[in-house]
Parts: structure tokens; C-alpha cells; sequence
């Protein structure tokens, strides 16, 4: 269907917005498992989710500012790094935005049945 | 090629310009709170420890890719992006100077003041330099000149004002998420109200009655007065010359469209063309008084030497006539643009 250029921008800014909210949900289930910056960014970008790198090293400091991550220094290794891992309450978080992302499907599946 | 001690203060380069962005940095000419805090605690030594471990990580991993070192490092500071806006998002900073939630509050006030505050200082300005017997050139000029200042000036002061707010508004209430509500719900009790046909028919009642006794006044003022001549004939209170020219007729003319668009506003559907000549007419009054009373063509010398007035008495009542104009032209202006834009 997207044939032409100004589409593709189009699909992009939509695909964009769609999903904004899908990198917080990701990385509180991700964070389940303690891991460091650029580790999660790897993961992510292989489980099919890329996210950007300036965006996602902000959105960690403001997930633990938040309360939703925890944080700790790995110093055993050469490379010192900051290690997040998923709160009580990032976990409770995770819970109700994974209830919701599941509702829209079940509305969405819905709806593109009744059309 | 580069040598690796130069690709190394490239990402040198980089942290320090993104700690230069930061607040309280100690790059940043810090303050002093944050210097007292123990080193391992301060988010600008933490967030320079992470950021270059970050990097480096993504430097070995192209490098474990096969990339060159100084090719790796310049890929990977390049999708890092502008320093100021890693750091903007570190800090949590709007990227914008006003953002949606002031942007309403913002844009009404300014039309407001701009609406308001330029016509009359271009008024004001207009008729000192009108009094003062400036050239036609010279009048306009200087009006045109105070009025841009003024806009400039309002625009400068509101638009900082509210980039301000935005500011400290974002720091209190912790960040994006509160950014983004308005300060203010809006209910419904907003709306404008508009008056009751009733209420508006009362005001055009009383216009009516005080324009009907104006002009009276104005066309027997030469037969009634307090002051009499040496042979017994009254001294009018106005200018002879009025009468001499015939501009009193043409005066009390005036008067009367005034009244007549008074009506058709009411009764008549609005319109372009019967707005636009609404406020000629009702501009046009105020200029002639403005006209008079800077000429001094208003009140009759004979009078007030018969009545004993000091001459600053005219000077007065001249001024008060000519600021008593102004303002009438700067609300008959400000009304028809509001009405306007209530279409």
C-alpha cells in the first residue's frame, strides 16, 4: 500500500508514535534480569524493538529517578558499569501497562473483525 | 588516519560537552550544594562514569564487528547525536521555549496586550507629536516607530516571562509527564458569555438619550449661557468658529450615523462592510474632538475671559478632551476586532 515516498514518512511518524510507549514496558519486563545500558540496547534491538540510543540512556536515569529501576555499580570487572533492575513497583508498573497492552488487542482484534 | 590519542579526546570532547549542558555540573560552573555532596553521589560524576562505559561498550562491540577503532568511535558518538540533547534528556529539560501546556495562556495574553497596549501608545504618541506641530512625515514616522517599539518590547518580555514558567513549572512538577496537563482545566464555564439581547437593547436606550442631548446642548449652547455681552447677548461656551465654518452640523451629522450604526449593530446581521464602516463612524467623532482640541477650537475665548477661567483651565479641559478621544478610538478599535473574531 505505502508506495510512495511521502508515505513511507508518513508510516514513519505513525510507527513512531505507536510505539513511543512500548520502550518503558519493555525495559521494566527486560530489567526483570539486572543488566547495564548498552547491554539492554543490544537486547532490545534484537528482540526487534530498536530503540535509540540517546533515548534510551535518558529514559533509564528517569525509570530509577521514578522509582520504577534500581541501579548499582558493577565494579568487579575492568569496565565499571551501572547495572538497572526492575523495582517492586516497576514490576507492578510493567503489570498494568502489559493488562492495557492487551486490552487494545483484544479491541483492535475487535474491531478490524466487525469492519 | 587518526592516531588513537586524538579518537580518544573525541570522546573526551564529547562527555565533557554533554556535562557542560548539564545543570549543577561541576563543568558547568557548578553550584555550591552539589559540590559539597560525596563525589560517588553527584549525577554529573555518575552520569560521565555511565556515559563512558556506554560508549566504550558500543565502540568494542563494531570493533568486535570488524570496524576500525577511530571509525567505531566516530559511528557510535555520531548516533549518540548533538551533546545538548543527550544532556537535555539527562536533565530532564523541555526542548522547547513554551510548550503545549502555557502555549493558549501564552498566545492570549500577548494578543491581548498587542491589542490593547500598541494602538494606544501609537495614540499617545500621535498626538503629542500632532500638539507639538510636527510635520506630517515626522508624526507618522514616530508613531510608526513608538508603536513597532512597543510591539517588540511586549513579544520580548511576555515570550520570557512564559519560557520562565515553563521552566520552573517543569522542575516542580517532576518532569515530562507533568509538562504535559495544562496548568489550568478548562471547563465550559469559560465560554464567553454573551450579553442578553435585553441588556444590550438598555445600553443602546441610554446612548440614544445621552447622544439626543449632547447634540441639543451643542445647538442652543450659542442662545443658553451663564455669560452675557456688554448688550445683554449670550456668549456661547463653544468656538464661534464652529458655527462660522458649519463644522457643528457636520459635527452633530456625525453624531447621528453614530447613533444609526449603533442600531444596525444591533438589529442587522454582522457583516464585513458594516463593520468596517461601524468603526469609520465611530472613530470619526473622536478625530474631529481630537482635531478641535488640539487646534483649541473647542471652547470660545470670549467665554472664558467673560466667566474669569485661568487660561490653564482651557489647556485642561482641551487635554482631557484629547485623552477622552484617544481612548475612545482605542475601544471603538479593540471592540470591532473582538467582534470580529467572535465570528
Amino acid at each position: 500500500m505505502w508506495h510512495v515516498h511521502d508515505d513511507d514518512e508518513l508510516l514513519a511518524t505513525h510507527l513512531q508514535e505507536l510505539r513511543r510507549g512500548t520502550v518503558v514496558l519493555a525495559c521494566l519486563l527486560m530489567l526483570e534480569r539486572p543488566d547495564y545500558g548498552y547491554a539492554l540496547l543490544d537486547r532490545l534491538t534484537r528482540a526487534g524493538l530498536a530503540v535509540d540510543a540517546n533515548t534510551l540512556y535518558p529514559l533509564l536515569r528517569r525509570l530509577e529517578k521514578q522509582g520504577l529501576v534500581t541501579s548499582d555499580w558493577n565494579t568487579e570487572e575492568s569496565r565499571p558499569r551501572k547495572f538497572y533492575r526492575t523495582s517492586d513497583r516497576g514490576a507492578a508498573l510493567a503489570a498494568a501497562l502489559s493488562r492495557d497492552w492487551d486490552e487494545l488487542d483484544t479491541v483492535l482484534r475487535s474491531l478490524k473483525g466487525a469492519s | 588516519m587518526t592516531t588513537p590519542a586524538t579518537t580518544d579526546t573525541l570522546t573526551d570532547r564529547y562527555v565533557a560537552a554533554v556535562l557542560r549542558h548539564l545543570p549543577g555540573s561541576r563543568r558547568s560552573g557548578s553550584r555550591r550544594s552539589e559540590e559539597q555532596r560525596p563525589e560517588d553521589q553527584r549525577p554529573d560524576i555518575d552520569i560521565e562514569r555511565e556515559l563512558r562505559a556506554s560508549i566504550a561498550d558500543a565502540v568494542d562491540g563494531r570493533v568486535d564487528a570488524g570496524a576500525d577503532r577511530a571509525e567505531a568511535e566516530f559511528a557510535v558518538l555520531t548516533e549518540l547525536g548533538d551533546p545538548a540533547r543527550l544532556a537535555a534528556g539527562y536533565a530532564d529539560r523541555p526542548l522547547q521555549l513554551i510548550g503545549p501546556a502555557l502555549y493558549l495562556d501564552y498566545t492570549r495574553l500577548l494578543t491581548a496586550l498587542l491589542v490593547t497596549i500598541v494602538p494606544a501608545v501609537a495614540v499617545a504618541v500621535g498626538l503629542v507629536q500632532g500638539l507639538r506641530g510636527a510635520g506630517a512625515l515626522d508624526l507618522v514616522g514616530d508613531t510608526l516607530d513608538a508603536a513597532l517599539t512597543t510591539a517588540a518590547h511586549l513579544v520580548c518580555w511576555t515570550t520570557l516571562l512564559f519560557a520562565a514558567i515553563e521552566r520552573v513549572a517543569g522542575r516542580v512538577t517532576a518532569g515530562a509527564a507533568g509538562r504535559r496537563t495544562p496548568a489550568r482545566r478548562w471547563t465550559p464555564d469559560a465560554l464567553p458569555e454573551p450579553p442578553t439581547r435585553r441588556a444590550r437593547y438598555g445600553e443602546l436606550i441610554f446612548y440614544t438619550v445621552a447622544m439626543v442631548l449632547f447634540a441639543t446642548l451643542v445647538l442652543l449652547s450659542p442662545v443658553i449661557s451663564t455669560e452675557t455681552d456688554a448688550h445683554g447677548a449670550p456668549i456661547g461656551v463653544f468656538a464661534p468658529w464652529l458655527w462660522q465654518t458649519g463644522f457643528v452640523y457636520a459635527f452633530i451629522a456625525l453624531v447621528t450615523l453614530n447613533l444609526a450604526v449603533a442600531y444596525a449593530k444591533h438589529y442587522a446581521r454582522w457583516s464585513v462592510p458594516l463593520a468596517v464602516a461601524g468603526t469609520l463612524v465611530e472613530i470619526a467623532c473622536p478625530i474631529a474632538l481630537l482635531w478641535l482640541a488640539a487646534g483649541d477650537r473647542v471652547l470660545n475665548p470670549g467665554f472664558t475671559q467673560a466667566a474669569a477661567w485661568p487660561q490653564s483651565a482651557t489647556t485642561w479641559i482641551n487635554t482631557a478632551l484629547i485623552v477622552v478621544s484617544a481612548l475612545t478610538i482605542v475601544f471603538a478599535v479593540i471592540d470591532g476586532i473582538a467582534r470580529a473574531t467572535r465570528r
